[in-house]
């Protein structure tokens, strides 16, 4: 009978830490959330999934220690998977890695002409792995993604030092048409940084179920505020994510 | 007086439905499914089938178990007046399997269905729909060319843009969660309200824009030039009612494929109503046997330049005791308070009424509103000619309605239609600009022998008319469609 209760306590308290980790990858998302609330929405959102991830991987570790097995044979085995996938897919991972920086911190995107080692073609896709070009010789060139923060790239697109374009991610729990207004609203306030002839354009992406990843362009009026102009968007965008959020709710 | 003797010539010889023309369109292999999108509703209800605030269900209304003119009335005007007809036919021919027709209607139940139509509504609230319509009119006047004030120039930056921004984009949300139901074939927006939809519309299907009103590049600011074009661009094709407009719009830099088609009309909507309709609807609104008169078919707006009629009118009325002029119209869906909610049109009329009284013609100008199609029939068939004045006008319908109904027409240079029009031959084209020039056509028609212009206009208006036949229509939008979905 003892035996019992004993084992009912410790599943309890399994499951407790379960749900005290639980309440801590949220509150440790959040946090993550506001501090980075002058990064890229798209740096954010990684930033804030990372967070939660590291706060469940060791709460359920202290759940596992709770259940009485030890959980040094679980950190192992998770050390040496993690190691040879490492070493596995080190230079694809490479090239995905890469593919998420360039995404936010690289002035180019599908449309543009760039000239990278050499090559030069008009961008017609970037994947997880390589940046696909079109020269003018009809020759498709793929570029892996990892050359575009080791290598200089050029952007030769006219105006390309104008644009500025932050990939945004949004997850069912956003109104989309009230967040595009909200946000209209708040980008007007900037005008005078921003060029008058190019009004912020919101593009959709794709769309799943779970998100809808969407473009904002906007366009500088001076080449040495883009810093100071794309830290200012981007931190109107994670207020008004945050504010279209909470009015939803 | 010659006049009656004219009406009654035109009316025996030149009957109205004598058109023949040949419809050898293929039909696709698989009949299409069509999404179309309007900012004006094809039809409008009463009261009593207005959805309570916030309670909008979703169980579809059945047009059929209404009564028209009771329950719900068909929107006047151009746009919707063109779209159903085209669908109708493409129905019947079964070119379309069926079709998807998304437009703003706030006082409407969210489906309802008509044969082969379903009608879906979008809702906007006062405050939101306030601002739309102030962008909306914005927009509008600097494509005529009516403001020329650089007010607007900073337009999509202001708050108010937001608001239309957000009208486009829900709508352009109804119209994605449709598709994911209905998988449509094919998008074909219509009208310059609607012009973000293509862009905010991911998908790869066809997407059409009809562009109704007039497009002059040197009329849009500058600043709205890079949005505009890259609203434009996001269109495989864009249809336009002028040759002039096409033109224009390759230089704005848009490079799709660009369609003129003459706006269209079925002349089945049109009937020869009894002489005794006509007197009586003509007794009704105080035309007495005898006086002549000119017809100004036009919603209340200040492009459609009635004041214009109303000057040549106070030239004329001396010289031709027994003339009126018969103003049809009032607001269109953008000014009535079931829709957009703007008061231009009562302001308009405000003007015109003071207009009339100060040239003392009170006698001789009718304000009859709103009229259903038979009583506007019956007015085409009791003047002696029509008169479109308007400043600015993407097409003017009307005039093919007058060539229908066998009557001359006085038209503004300022109309898509005038490309079509030969001075003399169907027509008579005025500046409404240069003073006295309408005045100066209205004579020759109301001159001692107008018998003879009269009949050679009234023929080659027939002849003009075929142009804007549903049937041509049909045929160049089918082929348009075909086109545009097999490249």
């Amino acid at each position: 009978m003892v035996d019992l209760y004993a084992t009912l306590w410790t599943f309890a308290l399994a499951g407790l830490t379960l749900l005290l980790t639980w309440l801590l990858a949220m509150l440790a998302s959040w946090l993550i959330g506001r501090f980075m609330q002058q990064s890229s929405p798209q740096v954010t959102s990684g930033a804030r999934r990372l967070g939660a991830v590291m706060v469940w991987l060791i709460g359920s570790i202290l759940a596992i220690q709770e259940l009485g097995v030890s959980p040094l044979i679980l950190i192992v085995v998770i050390a040496l998977v993690g190691f040879a996938a490492l070493i596995a897919v080190r230079e694809p991972l490479g090239n995905y890695g890469a593919k998420y920086f360039t995404d936010v911190y690289t002035p180019f995107k599908v449309g543009d002409t760039i000239r990278v080692q050499g090559y030069a073609g008009k961008v017609i896709a970037i994947n997880a792995i390589t940046t696909v070009l079109l020269a003018d010789n009809e020759q498709l060139i793929s570029v892996p993604n990892s050359v575009f923060i080791t290598d200089i790239v050029v952007n030769t697109t006219p105006q390309a030092w104008k644009e500025v374009t932050i990939p945004i991610s949004i997850g069912p729990s956003v109104d989309l048409p009230a967040f595009e207004s909200e946000l209209l609203k708040h980008l007007s306030k900037l005008r005078l940084r921003l060029d008058r002839q190019f009004p912020p354009l919101l593009s959709t992406k794709s769309r799943t179920s779970q998100s809808t990843d969407l473009t904002l362009t906007v366009m500088l009026r001076r080449p040495e505020e883009r810093d100071a102009v794309t830290v200012e968007v981007n931190k109107r965008v994670a207020e008004v994510l945050e504010h279209t959020r909470t009015n939803r709710r | 007086m010659h006049f009656g003797g004219l009406l009654t010539g035109a009316g025996e010889h030149m009957r109205l439905r004598t058109y023949e023309w040949a419809t050898q369109v293929t039909a696709p292999m698989q009949p299409l499914n069509m999404c179309i999108n309007t900012q004006t509703p094809l039809v409008q209800f009463t009261a009593a089938h207005a959805p309570p605030p916030g309670r909008r269900t979703s169980a579809p209304l059945d047009l059929a178990a209404l009564t028209e003119g009771v329950d719900y009335r068909y929107s006047p005007g151009g746009v919707t007046r063109m779209v159903l007809p085209l669908v109708r036919h493409m129905l019947q021919d079964r070119f379309l399997d069926e079709a998807h027709w998304v437009a703003l209607n706030p006082n409407a139940p969210a489906t309802v269905r008509m044969s082969g139509v379903t009608l879906h509504s979008v809702t906007l609230g006062p405050k939101r729909m306030a601002s739309y319509g102030m962008v909306k009119e914005a927009i509008w006047g600097r494509v005529h060319g009516i403001d020329e004030t650089d007010h607007h120039d900073d337009l999509f930056w202001t708050e108010a843009f937001s608001e239309y921004a957000y009208y486009n984009r829900i709508t352009s949300e109804l119209i994605r969660k449709l598709d994911k139901k209905h998988d449509f074939d094919v998008f074909y927006i219509h009208d310059f309200q609607q012009i973000p939809i293509g862009h905010m519309l991911t998908t790869l299907k066809p997407k059409i824009f009809r562009w109704h009103i007039p497009f002059d590049r040197s009329t849009i600011p500058p600043r709205w030039h890079a949005l505009l074009a890259t609203y434009l661009n996001s269109y495989d094709a864009i249809v336009v009612s002028s040759p002039r407009y096409a033109d224009s719009l390759k230089s704005f830099g848009y490079t799709g494929r660009i369609e003129h088609i003459y706006p269209y009309v079925d002349p089945k909507d049109y009937s020869d109503p009894p002489a005794a309709d006509v007197a009586s609807v003509s007794e009704r609104f105080g035309v007495r046997r005898g006086d002549i008169v000119a017809l100004v078919v036009a919603r209340m707006d200040p492009v459609k330049a009635h004041d214009r009629a109303i000057e040549a009118l106070a030239e004329l009325a001396s010289s031709f005791p027994r003339l009126k002029l018969v103003l049809v119209g009032n607001g269109s869906f953008s000014s009535s308070r079931s829709g957009v909610g703007l008061s231009k049109s009562d302001r308009w009329r405000a003007h015109l009424e003071e207009m009339v009284t100060r040239s003392h013609l009170e006698d001789r100008v009718v304000f009859t509103g709103h009229l259903s199609q038979h009583d506007l029939d019956c007015f085409y068939e009791r003047c002696s000619f029509t008169i479109l004045p308007s400043v600015r006008e993407g097409f003017g319908l009307v005039v093919v309605e007058s060539w229908l109904h066998h009557r001359p027409a006085i038209i503004t240079s300022r109309a898509g239609i005038a490309d079509l029009v030969r001075e003399g031959k169907n027509g008579l084209v005025f500046d409404p600009d240069e003073p006295g020039a309408l005045a100066g056509q209205m004579r020759r028609l109301l001159g001692d022998h107008p018998t003879e212009l009269s009949k050679t206009l009234i023929r080659g208006g027939s002849l003009a008319a075929e142009k804007c036949s549903i049937e041509a229509a049909v045929r160049s939008e089918r082929a348009l469609l075909t086109e545009v979905m097999e490249a």
